[in-house]
């Protein structure tokens, strides 16, 4: 399985996951031009921006730990382009689903916008 | 979704209300803190976070916007932690909406343990005044709040118990003791009979107490100076109510409250070393300024060891607080007033080596030693200083035959009494002691009999005393009458009080 392939079963199974978890998915891989999110979706009357991390194998402190700054930079910017684009004045949240091995976790509120703005 | 909250902030030693106001809105999760403030307020941040998420509650996702109003006065310290905390899950509705209009403070540790923070009787006597319902404070700091009388105090160790607190199911805090009794003095810890010998320095000290004016006192190393100085807090009066609860407001804001947090019973004995920096003697440091050792030793005495050794641009700033009784410290954008009402004791050696007038050492300083170790001193701080006294080296005989002296306990009776008639003066001066007595009040009550009258025009011309001086001597004079427990300044009085006018070793060169 090459890199691409596992990153987009993980996703399936992420998105399996979250749905068993109450979450309705709103969408999938939504891009713009500085960065992109992997899952939309509604938890309740939260909107909750998903990333999912993929690792074959455990160490390196876990896929959580794997979304450094620059990543999360890129993850802001599309979910603030998603809010403008769609209208929408929900609450939201930044989740991260970490796979690993077959095992899911969801790591809800896993980091917020000025966490992103104090590291750069 | 809104959540309100009152707090204060600390300005001098006065508190200053704050709306602590929160909302929580659409959008990307964030959280900031608007309303000017300081570097601390904005890390404050983290820890909310993680006591509201340690204590079972939830975080709300969304924007947070914390707004402490008024918004263009500078916000210090740590104790928003708490009132932001509460205001979040207000808003989020996660508890009940306040029982009744509380003023909050506290420190938040990670694991949601509510900390101790400083100047919470400020706040308090702000809180009674201004008619609020209760304060909530944190545990440590409760028997300080305690000590504002009818006011509910509500101490929290933790954000869990805040929030019960807060809600109104949570019972007071319950004082320890009575909060309206006087100050204990307490056992005497520096008492004069221990120090031997030293006649007219011991007088000086009395007159130095019961009048409250500044003195000085000259004299060779190890003549006991120092002992001396240490002996002048317990000759004074005890602390009243109301100087004690203004001294303990002082050590609130300081941070230097016991644990036990209780009123401050003994008047405080500042002894800065003469290496003190500018901010140490008169307040400062960064942000709002703190206070400095004339502060700590409001109601109390600072001793000034090595007068001659202090940096002269320090001592230049003591001018401002002998005359008014408080400093004002200005910085960008702030100023603050501090109370600096001290009795000023100082000691110094007569000339660098200490030995100058010594029959039994020489002085080996040369005279430009001797003038350059004068200068640093000379000058303005001098004339604030109303009683100069020599403390010679004692001789072999005082230092083993003499008897022990009079007590600290029975100096201090007589002092209680010559000041209790200053205070009986005071509705018409408006100088609670001889040392604070100006124009009018001079003319109207040191008033002298005709031999005084003499004594006092022949001394103005021999030594070409100033007007300032002039006075001095007649407000010392006045002590001593008061001492003496006579309305009237007599020549003798004045007599003596003519010895103070300068120390004998500091005249010859």
């Amino acid at each position: 399985m090459d890199k691409a392939d596992l990153g987009t079963a993980a996703e399936e199974l992420a998105c399996k996951h979250l749905r068993q978890a109450g979450y309705r998915i709103v969408a999938r891989n939504w891009r713009m031009r500085l960065g992109e999110i992997d899952i939309v979706a509604r938890d309740g009357d939260v909107l909750a921006f998903v990333e999912v991390k993929a690792r074959s194998s455990a160490g390196f402190g876990g896929p959580e730990g794997a979304v450094g700054p620059r990543k999360r930079r890129r993850i802001v910017a599309a979910a603030k382009a998603f809010l403008a684009a769609t209208d929408c004045d929900l609450a939201s949240r930044f989740d991260v689903v970490a796979v690993e091995d077959g095992d899911v976790r969801i790591v809800r509120d896993a980091f917020q916008v000025d966490d992103v703005w104090a590291t750069v | 979704m809104f959540g309100r909250l009152s707090s204060a902030v600390v300005l001098g030693v006065e508190a200053r209300l704050i709306d602590v106001q929160c909302d929580i809105g659409g959008g990307l999760p964030m959280f900031q803190i608007v309303g000017l403030p300081d570097k601390e307020v904005s890390e404050s941040r983290e820890r909310i976070r993680s006591a509201i998420k340690n204590s079972g509650f939830s975080f709300p996702p969304g924007r947070i916007t914390a707004n402490l109003a008024p918004a263009d006065l500078r916000k210090q310290g740590v104790g928003f932690d708490l009132p932001i905390a509460l205001g979040i899950l207000l808003a989020s509705g996660q508890i009940p909406p306040p029982a009744g209009r509380t003023i909050v403070v506290g420190q938040l540790a990670l694991n949601g343990d509510v900390q101790a923070v400083r100047g919470v009787l400020p706040l308090a006597l702000e809180a009674g005044r201004s008619r609020f319902d209760g304060v909530l404070v944190p545990v440590a700091n409760a028997p300080e709040a305690a000590l504002v009388p009818s006011l509910p105090v509500f101490a929290a160790a933790t954000l869990r118990e805040a929030v019960d607190a807060i809600s109104g199911t949570a019972p007071r805090y319950s004082r320890l003791g009575e909060p309206d009794g006087d100050a204990a003095p307490g056992r005497v810890e520096h008492d004069l009979a221990e120090v031997r010998g030293q006649m007219a320095a011991k007088r000086a000290l009395e007159i130095a107490a019961a009048g409250e004016h500044n003195l000085l006192l000259v004299g060779p190393p190890g003549a006991g100076k120092s002992m001396l100085a240490h002996c002048l807090p317990e000759i004074l009066p005890p602390l009243s109510r109301e100087e004690a609860l203004d001294v303990t407001r002082v050590y609130s804001v300081a941070g230097l409250l016991g644990d036990e947090g209780a009123l401050v019973a003994r008047r405080p004995f500042r002894s800065p070393h003469h290496t003190v920096s500018y901010a140490g003697m008169v307040g400062g440091g960064h942000g709002i300024p703190g206070p400095g050792e004339i502060t700590l030793a409001h109601h109390g005495v600072l001793f000034l060891d090595e007068l001659a050794e202090f940096d002269r641009r320090v001592l230049e700033t003591l001018r401002q607080p002998l005359e008014e009784e408080s400093i004002i410290l200005s910085r960008a954008g702030i100023s603050v007033r501090y109370p600096a009402s001290f009795t000023l004791i100082a000691a110094m050696n007569p000339c660098p080596c200490g030995h100058l007038g010594d029959e039994a050492r020489p002085c080996t300083c040369t005279a430009t030693d001797i003038r350059r170790h004068r200068r640093h001193v000379s000058g303005p701080l001098l004339d604030r200083i109303d009683l100069f006294v020599d403390v010679p080296r004692l001789a072999a005989e005082e230092l083993m035959d003499v008897p022990a002296g009079e007590s600290t306990v029975v100096v201090r009776d007589r002092v209680v009494q010559a000041r209790e008639r200053q205070w009986a003066r005071a509705a018409e001066t408006g100088a609670s002691s001889n040392a604070r007595l100006r124009g009018e009040g001079i003319r109207a009550h040191c008033r002298l009999d005709a031999e005084g009258g003499l004594l006092l025009r022949r001394a103005i011309a021999r030594f070409a005393l100033s007007g300032r001086g002039h006075a001095r001597v007649l407000r010392v004079a006045r002590t001593i009458a008061d001492l003496d427990g006579s309305w009237d300044i007599g020549a003798a009085h004045l007599a003596e009080a003519l010895r103070y006018r300068n120390a004998a070793s500091l005249r010859e060169t």
